[in-house]
């Protein structure tokens, strides 16, 4: 009998079969009116409006949302320079000779990191009530964490054989580290806290979408009452924004490519961020967001021990943990083996032309606009929050996998064409082999950020521990939110280290993190 | 004997100026040519051209009186390349890579079984048999073979296309003599084993003067142009003077 031994491109193709139960399922339940709604929603594409009103209040919503993303993105990005320095290993180690310290730091950063943004937002929502600054910190936690996470990766996998030749040499710690160690920083903090930015602010609209105000309240109230013209609007001037940023960064990375000097690239990052930080509080006032109201303080009551154990009790672990699972791996597998799937069927130029603007759409619209939507034509259920969360999904690792065959040489697609392979399969073989690790790579690690966004799409799967977790928190129930998010956070740190070892498989490195990987969480 | 690629005046530009200026040739089946000329002299876009990867800027290229850029699949399975970078799969095991040559004649589920698991191990093992390699590299992932093993697979591979005519693009370069002595042979060889009624035909781009004699015809190209085709014996130290020389 033949061996099976699936190679990386099969089994980035393989989890597309994700999609088959989910589609099944919506189909089963699609009720009538639906494809009425559909048509409509498509066509509003087209005809978005151009009410005054609904211009005005789109411009006004998407400057909350943009400053608001700034505002946090720059916080973020400086706190988390700072933190990620003070958790390496290498830092510590060339300071003190040890490396406990930094070992504990990055195990307490971990806890806000597992934590989404949403779920940061409706805690503080309990504690300080409505106020912009909600949305600021709600998303400047987890980001910090995260970019700590990659500076100090960064920092630990650089070659200390530099270091070492200083220290040997008499320089003092800190210029040794600066010296060895800063110049290669530069373009890997420009490019990653470049990308940070298009998810601060695809961030703030769906705290948005949850009512911490900016263009996401609009989206979500205009789709609410079907206006799709209205929701068009919305969404074009997101996407003008997020195009108009796309090509802001694209270009200060090409003006930094020349300039050698990592340490240079690093101090005018922190002074434009600083600049940024600065310029978004005016801008949010100017907007009639006053961030300087007081905040109304109500600390969140801390549950006993005997409401902790009731709560554990009370609460159908499996059940919960369970559908979790299957919701993570169900929308990891749509937007894992979506995209090579689709680009393997229809490889011409034109049908990858299509399938660009389509991952754009994706990416686009929040995960809970997402579901909203699908449930204007079918029942709530697990199979339409793992679509609408895989949706999204396909969008961003769409577009990392087109961009990873942007750079890629085409000697070998052309090799099999010559030889008269299909064009399905000269792509397979000659154009996606060369990147389906490295893809597999990244797969492992939006499994992580796939599992920590259930909670945005919890209520619509009507199951989870997301759902619950709103549920509780509706309750006030601050026993089983407190056990529920400590649940979460143990299972987002399992799959984060179980996800960690398969990127070290497929890259085969035991250190070092692909670049791609890095600058793309 | 028969007709198998024309090249009628073509012309490839490049922004460093003509890569191919007006080159007319034809090479009939059962031909062992082998095309020689300085480095930058265009013979890689001259294969590239006869294989249809390279679209002229003017002129024509038929395939037994087809233009090579509307080729169909099984047309263009006829011509085989086998590439100066040997292009693999590096993801791929050898049987995999091997498998690839075939796929102009198998449809895309074909393709994907073999991603799961090599299929059609005989084929590929008499494909390795024949470039002397032993079929216990079947299951090796090309990277991890020697540089001499890779050309080996890669000439296998072009043997499971079953080409009419194979286009060698410096396969020799950068091999030790006994190497180069060796690889030379598997094609000289099996392009007279064919399993086809009519023998291969060759065309090969190569530096070593010594080999010259393998073959029955010798181009050589100059700035782009042909300055020598003739019969391998009429290649003197006069002609190579003009090949290599400066002038």
């Amino acid at each position: 009998m033949r061996r099976l031994s699936p190679t990386p491109p099969i089994l980035s193709l393989w989890p597309a079969l994700a999609l088959l139960p989910v589609l099944i399922s919506i189909f089963i339940s699609f009720h009538n009116g639906g494809a009425t709604l559909l048509w409509e929603f498509i066509c509003a594409a087209v005809h978005p409006s151009i009410q005054a009103e609904v211009v005005q209040s789109g411009f006004r919503g998407i400057q909350i949302t943009l400053a608001t993303a700034l505002l946090s993105w720059s916080l973020s990005s400086i706190c988390g320079i700072c933190l990620g320095i003070a958790s390496a290993r290498v830092v510590w180690e060339t300071f003190l000779g040890e490396s406990w310290p930094a070992i504990w730091i990055r195990r307490i950063l971990a806890i806000p990191r597992a934590i989404h943004e949403l779920l940061w937002g409706l805690l503080l929502l309990q504690m300080v009530g409505l106020s912009p600054w909600v949305a600021i910190v709600a998303i400047v936690i987890p980001y910090t964490s995260l970019v700590a996470r990659v500076v100090s990766d960064q920092l630990d996998t650089q070659d200390r054989r530099a270091l070492r030749g200083l220290k040997q040499a008499g320089a003092g710690s800190s210029s040794a580290l600066i010296t060895a160690l800063g110049p290669a920083m530069g373009p890997v903090l420009l490019s990653y806290i470049g990308y940070r930015l298009e998810c601060a602010l695809r961030g703030a609209t769906v705290l948005g979408v949850f009512g911490l105000g900016g263009i996401g309240t609009d989206l979500q109230l205009a789709l609410q009452s079907l206006q799709f013209n209205d929701v068009w609007t919305a969404l074009w001037l997101l996407a003008a924004v997020m195009f108009s940023l796309e090509q802001i960064l694209s270009l200060i990375r090409r003006y930094f490519k020349f300039s050698k000097n990592g340490i240079w690239q690093i101090f005018i990052m922190l002074i434009v961020l600083l600049i940024l930080c600065a310029l978004s509080i005016p801008w949010l006032n100017a907007v009639d967001i006053n961030l300087g109201e007081p905040l109304h303080w109500s600390p969140l009551p801390l549950p006993t021990v005997d409401e902790l154990v009731n709560a554990i009790h009370a609460l159908p672990w499996i059940q919960l943990i369970s559908s979790t699972m299957l919701l993570t791996v169900l929308a990891a597998g749509i937007a894992i083996g979506t995209p090579p799937l689709a680009m393997m069927l229809w490889p011409s130029r034109l049908g990858i032309a299509i399938q660009r603007i389509i991952w754009g759409l994706l990416r686009l619209i929040p995960i809970p606009l997402t579901a909203l939507f699908l449930l204007l034509f079918s029942k709530p259920s697990l199979a339409v929050a793992a679509l609408a969360l895989g949706a999204h999904n396909i969008g961003v690792m769409g577009r990392l996998l087109q961009e990873g065959l942007d750079q890629q040489s085409d000697n070998n697609l052309k090799a099999l064409s010559a030889t008269g392979a299909g064009a399905r399969s000269a792509w397979l073989y000659g154009c996606f082999s060369g990147q389906s690790r490295s893809y597999l790579a990244y797969a492992a690690y939006r499994m992580d950020v796939i599992l920590r966004e259930t909670v945005v799409v919890g209520l619509v799967g009507g199951t989870g521990l997301g759902w619950q977790l709103i549920e509780s928190l509706g309750s006030f129930n601050w026993a089983q939110v407190s056990v529920l998010i400590t649940v979460f956070t143990a299972l987002t740190l399992i799959g984060e280290s179980i996800t960690d070892r398969l990127r070290y498989h497929w890259t085969g490195f035991t250190k070092k993190l692909p670049m791609v990987v890095d600058l793309q969480s | 004997m028969r007709r198998l690629l024309d090249i009628r005046g073509v012309f490839v530009h490049s922004s460093r100026g003509s890569r191919l200026n007006d080159i007319n040739l034809s090479i009939s089946s059962g031909e062992r040519v082998a095309l020689v000329g300085s480095n930058g002299s265009g013979k890689s876009s001259l294969l590239a051209v006869a294989n249809g990867s390279l679209i002229p800027d003017s002129g024509k290229v038929l395939w037994q009186n087809y233009s090579t850029s509307n080729l169909r699949q099984r047309q263009r399975q006829k011509i085989g390349t086998l590439w100066q970078d040997l292009r693999l799969v590096e993801e791929l095991n050898v049987a995999q890579n091997i498998n690839s040559g075939a796929l102009a004649n198998r449809n895309l589920l074909w393709a994907l079984a073999n991603l799961l698991g090599p299929i059609e191990l005989k084929a590929c093992s008499e494909c390795l048999e024949k470039v002397g390699l032993s079929t216990s590299v079947l299951s090796a992932k090309v990277s991890e073979l020697s540089g001499g093993q890779r050309q080996r697979v890669a000439i296998a591979r072009l043997l499971r296309q079953k080409p009419e005519l194979i286009l060698a693009d410096e396969p020799l370069f950068s091999l030790d003599p006994i190497l180069a002595e060796e690889i030379l042979h598997l094609f000289l060889d099996n392009t007279m084993t064919s399993d086809m009624d009519e023998e291969r035909t060759l065309l090969m781009s190569l530096h070593q003067p010594c080999f010259f004699q393998h073959f029955d015809r010798v181009i050589a190209l100059k700035s782009g142009r042909v300055v020598f085709d003739q019969p391998a014996n009429c290649l003197d130290e006069e002609a190579l003077a003009l090949i290599y020389g400066s002038a």
